[in-house]
């Protein structure tokens, strides 16, 4: 039996809060390092043009300016897991954010400036910016080092099945085909990219002050984009304010900063400010959807085949990949005999889109939830009805293999029916001008890893001083998600010390052990087991010396206050007591351990099927909105989110995520879009990137569920990218339950709104 | 962003530092809020922005209220006219284009001086301004003073009545004291509720005797043409009408009235459709 959890489940304010909110967080930005210099990048003035010739002569005349590079001067490596980006362009760019020259110089203005004395002679070419463009046989070849078989401009197909699709559509009663248009959206990350890079040409090692989130592949990138060996760079992460996937990759500014640095032989700092950030960050994936699904008489799904097309922009990064989770929902979420699905990454002439939090789910789930209200509209069933029929369940295998052990998905629907059924109040009856609706959806997503690398695991190394203070040294990484929080909340928990006796170190390559990164929701559970097996192995340094001290059994030991005690005596002595007999009678010791993770999840197989994660998050919203029928203005009144979230670690935390993946949903739903035209950005700022405000964010009831998964620590699954991901789908439902129109795209701007009132009309 | 500065703290400082850059560059700054985007986006050579924020003079900086008019001095900013009891109560439709502008921060330093003179089609107050028939106080360097109605006072995009050496003091509002109701408001379209810039806008300020008759009437519109625009043809169909007999066909046809002062453009925030669609909505809707 699970003994009384005293730590876990209890709210605990995060432990980086403090410096934060004073101001005392060192960001990317604020890092100085002696003899610094300031770098900045030239980026071209055309999406699409032959270079031909870049004159940096003027520039390196200006007073200040210490070195300039264009990619004549380097020698690299392309970048991306596709080897298809160069991080200095040569010869043509190929989008509006291509690095043409970098600058460093002893201030941001000098480099700035100098930017302005490099002459770049351009002719200017057509661009293709519309991916089924692309696909066609006379369209150029976008991306020089394409390579795949199947089309020129295709970086990455996908190809998934399950099930007998003519048996199942011989079944369906029904059939909807719809086609859905998925924006960009961008991160919009408080703190814009930052890195200081300081190489050292005395022992040839370079070290990277970093906003990177997966710290080890970083590592490993750099150095095959700089022909060197990984071991002699060091990652340095900073405070980072904010990720969402948009570190995932290494984008050029990073080793360009680096090659100033090894260039000037002077430490080098690249910033972004926030236009540049909006520019050169990279976007969630603009993608087509057509979607075809069915339903038999009695509203139980019968198939799925899905064609996606996705706008990879000029080069490819980790975005590129999100079909290995899209499949899945398409696959897996409600039961589903049979699934076809494709979908490719298009090169265009638009900027690169990259990976964001859900991953291709939020696109995924928006097609698939918009497509279910069709056919409950076809069958006249309840919206609520048809989604508890075909809810997914433990136990169940899925034809992909997904394998639900727990399955929180049916309470989740239930919860969240039953709480909209509270808060529309009954008077709330329709007026002339303003529509209420509610809409439905649910969420599958990863809750415990994703095996996609070699290997899907964390390392924590762990060390208890003469005083009973514990150092958590663990390879994974805070983003702003709270996991070392968690991490110390579960080390109090088992050693029964107080949180502030707890320090996690979890920022330098040099010191942590290997972690695959933060993505796919993995810190928490991943990390979490790893420490927990960590602690294991220092009680069996603590426990046999403790028990000895107070002349028991190490199974009557029980950790607590600060102190071991003897359940069967009463008696207890001070941890850090036995901390200092380990280290100076005997045996010795220091109170010192290791121990690496590997989840249990296996490696999809060739078809893309397999158990690729150690757990699954399930969850349901249930959205009620009105709109303004007078200037389309959707508002949303209450959002109801129901999660199985395995078990609730910290409730301060989990609130957080929910709460922020909520309002990101919202922003995808109604306001949020980068707009690109012929290649250009069209809004690169706060002022015309429209975030949701304080003022649009409605009451969000969260009700977590706890399903107590045996695989994750405590029982608990990923939560971290789950409450963005079914948000746009539920609020468009639910604007087409309002106003009775189809809602095929996003953002729901008020003109979509009203264009499609008045074409109802 | 370089420019050089001048903050006068009198009216000689000021009338000599206007005189100083008759034939130069020269920019008035206040709250500044939209200037430094605007010199962000487009640097000018050898500028100097006569900083107004240390400029002491009670007719640049206050608030009136006489008999029958409210004087708002230039230099007050959006969160003081959202303070002040009288325009809460009587001007309503002044009240609720400040409050609505852009967000906390910016109406603590926005003045309603810099919202007239940017003389944007989509100015929040502005508009409002032009649905009261404020007039503009107008003091040269000679100190010399000049009064125009706000109709007057915007001639383009971006353009006013203005010349080089003249500065915008005050507006004077008309303020009917006879106890006549008003209905009055301030309606803003946009994407989010909040730090929205308009993308239709509609002022009104109608003023209503004991037994119902409408007076007079006020009706501007702003993001839908070149410069704010006061719809008269709809003010005087509204004009002697009894309030509460206004019903749908009145609503619209006032609402078609308005619409023939709009000549919208298709711009990054919305269609021309779109502008004149929400534009006869919202007409409409101040009387239901």
């Amino acid at each position: 039996m699970q003994k009384e959890l005293k730590v876990i489940g209890k709210p605990m304010p995060k432990l980086d809060a403090g410096i934060k909110v004073s101001g005392k967080a060192v960001y990317g930005q604020d890092v100085v390092l002696p003899d610094m210099l300031y770098g900045a990048i030239l980026r071209t003035e055309y999406p699409v043009a032959e270079l031909v010739s870049i004159d940096t002569s003027k520039a390196e005349q200006l007073a200040g300016v210490v070195s300039i590079i264009t990619a004549d001067d380097v020698d690299v490596n392309n970048i991306s897991y596709r080897r298809d980006h160069p991080a200095l362009k040569k010869g043509r760019v190929n989008c509006i954010r291509d690095e043409i020259a970098a600058v460093a110089a002893e201030t941001p203005a000098i480099a700035r400036e100098a930017l302005k004395l490099i002459e770049v002679k351009y002719n200017v070419q057509e661009g293709v910016f519309d991916p089924f463009e692309a696909l066609k046989d006379d369209a150029p070849q976008i991306n020089e080092f394409s390579s795949h078989e199947k089309n020129k401009n295709i970086s990455h197909p996908f190809h998934y099945e399950h099930g007998d699709l003519q048996q199942q559509k011989d079944k369906s009663a029904h059939i909807v085909t719809s086609r859905y248009f998925l924006p960009r959206m961008t991160h919009a990350c408080l703190a814009p990219c930052a890195i200081t890079a300081d190489y050292s040409n005395i022992d040839n090692r370079l070290t990277l002050y970093s906003v990177t989130q997966v710290p080890f592949l970083y590592q490993r990138d750099m150095a095959h984009v700089l022909k060197m060996e990984p071991s002699r760079i060091r990652v340095i992460q900073t405070v980072i304010g904010g990720g969402f996937g948009s570190k995932l990759d290494m984008y050029p500014y990073e080793p360009i900063c680096a090659l100033l640095a090894m260039k000037s032989g002077r430490p080098v700092q690249i910033t972004f400010d926030r236009e540049e950030e909006f520019i050169a960050s990279p976007t969630r994936q603009k993608m087509v959807i057509d979607l075809t699904s069915g339903v038999d008489e009695k509203g139980k799904f019968t198939f799925r085949v899905a064609k996606i097309i996705m706008d990879n922009g000029a080069y490819t990064s980790w975005g590129a990949t999100t079909p290995f989770v899209m499949m899945q929902t398409f696959s897996s979420m409600y039961q589903m005999p049979a699934c076809v699905f494709d979908a490719d990454a298009v090169y265009t002439n638009n900027v690169y889109a990259g990976s964001f939090r859900g991953y291709g789910n939020p696109q995924a789930t928006f097609a698939v939830e918009r497509n279910i209200d069709l056919l409950a509209e076809k069958l006249g069933m309840d919206k609520a009805e048809i989604r508890l029929l075909n809810a997914n369940f433990r136990g169940e295998f899925t034809g992909q293999e997904l394998e639900f052990n727990t399955c929180g998905h049916k309470d989740a629907l239930e919860m969240v029916i039953d709480g909209v059924g509270k808060t529309r109040k009954e008077n709330d009856k329709d007026q002339k001008r303003y529509k209420k609706g509610i809409g439905f959806a649910s969420m599958l997503h990863v809750g415990g890893g994703a095996k996609i690398y070699p290997s899907d695991g964390c390392g924590t190394i762990l060390k208890m001083d003469d005083y009973g203070y514990l150092t958590i040294i663990t390879g994974s990484s805070e983003i702003g998600q709270g996991s070392e929080t968690v991490l110390g909340m579960m080390a109090a928990e088992e050693l029964g010390i107080g949180i502030e006796k707890i320090r996690v170190i979890n920022t330098d390559t040099d010191i942590k052990p290997w972690d695959v990164g933060v993505h796919a929701s993995r810190t928490s559970f991943v990390a979490g087991n790893s420490l927990l097996g960590a602690i294991k192995e220092l009680k069996t340094k603590l426990s046999p010396k403790a028990a000895e001290m107070l002349k028991t059994d190490e199974d009557d030991l029980e950790y607590d206050g600060g102190t071991v005690k003897s359940i069967k005596t009463g008696e207890s002595i001070k941890i850090d007591k036995v901390a200092r007999q380990i280290h100076f009678k005997g045996p010795n010791d220091l109170l010192t351990v290791s121990h690496y993770y590997e989840p249990g999840s296996k490696f999809a197989d060739k078809n893309f099927k397999g158990n690729i994660s150690g757990a699954y998050a399930f969850a349901a919203q249930a959205i009620e909105v009105e709109v303004d029928t007078y200037t389309g203005n959707v508002r949303v009144l209450n959002i109801h989110m129901a999660q199985d979230v395995g078990k609730v670690l910290n409730p301060l935390g989990l609130g957080g995520q929910i709460e922020g993946g909520v309002v990101m949903g919202m922003g995808y739903a109604l306001t949020e879009e980068l707009k690109v035209d012929n290649g250009y950005i069209l809004n690169p700022s706060f002022h015309e990137y429209k975030l949701p405000t304080a003022c649009d964010i409605p009451e969000i009831h969260f009700y977590p569920i706890e399903t107590i998964d045996e695989a994750g620590p405590y029982g608990a699954k990923g939560v971290g990218e789950a409450p963005l991901i079914p948000t746009a789908a539920a609020i468009a439902n639910a604007v087409s339950n309002a106003i009775g129109v189809e809602i095929d795209s996003l953002p729901i701007t008020p003109e979509k709104v009203l264009q499609a009132l008045s074409n109802k009309s | 962003m370089n420019f050089n500065v001048a903050s006068p703290e009198t009216n000689e400082e000021l009338f000599e530092v206007i005189a100083a850059n008759q034939g130069r560059n020269f920019r008035f700054g206040a709250g500044c809020t939209d200037l430094l985007i605007e010199l962000k986006k487009q640097p000018e050579k050898d500028l100097t922005v006569i900083n107004l924020g240390y400029l002491n003079d009670p007719q640049f900086n206050s608030i009136e209220n006489n008999d029958g008019s409210v004087r708002i001095g230039a230099l007050v900013t959006a969160n003081r006219i959202t303070s002040d009891l009288t325009i809460q109560e009587r001007l309503p439709v002044l009240y609720e284009a400040a409050n609505q502008l852009a967000s906390g921060q910016i109406r603590q330093v926005a003045t309603i001086g810099g919202n007239l003179c940017t003389a944007s089609p989509a100015g929040d107050m502005a508009c409002a301004l032009v649905a009261l028939k404020a007039e503009c106080e107008i003091l040269s360097a000679n100190g010399k003073v000049r009064v125009v109605p706000i109709e007057d006072f915007f001639t383009g995009v971006r353009k006013t009545d203005l010349k080089e050496n003249e500065i915008l003091r005050s507006v004077q509002i008309p303020v009917n004291n006879s106890g006549e109701k008003v209905h009055s408001g301030f309606i803003k379209v946009g994407v989010r509720r909040s730090m929205e810039c308009s993308v239709v806008s509609l002022a009104y300020h109608i003023q209503i005797t004991a037994d119902d008759i409408i007076t007079l009437a006020g009706i501007a519109i702003g993001s839908v043409a070149p410069t704010i625009k006061f719809a008269s043809s709809a003010c005087e169909y509204l004009t002697g009408k009894r309030f509460s007999e206004i019903g749908s066909s009145e609503s619209e046809e006032f609402a078609t009235k308005i619409l023939e002062y709009a000549s919208p453009i298709s711009d990054i925030r919305a269609s021309a459709w779109y502008r004149e669609e929400v534009l006869f909505n919202i007409s409409k809707s101040i009387f239901e």
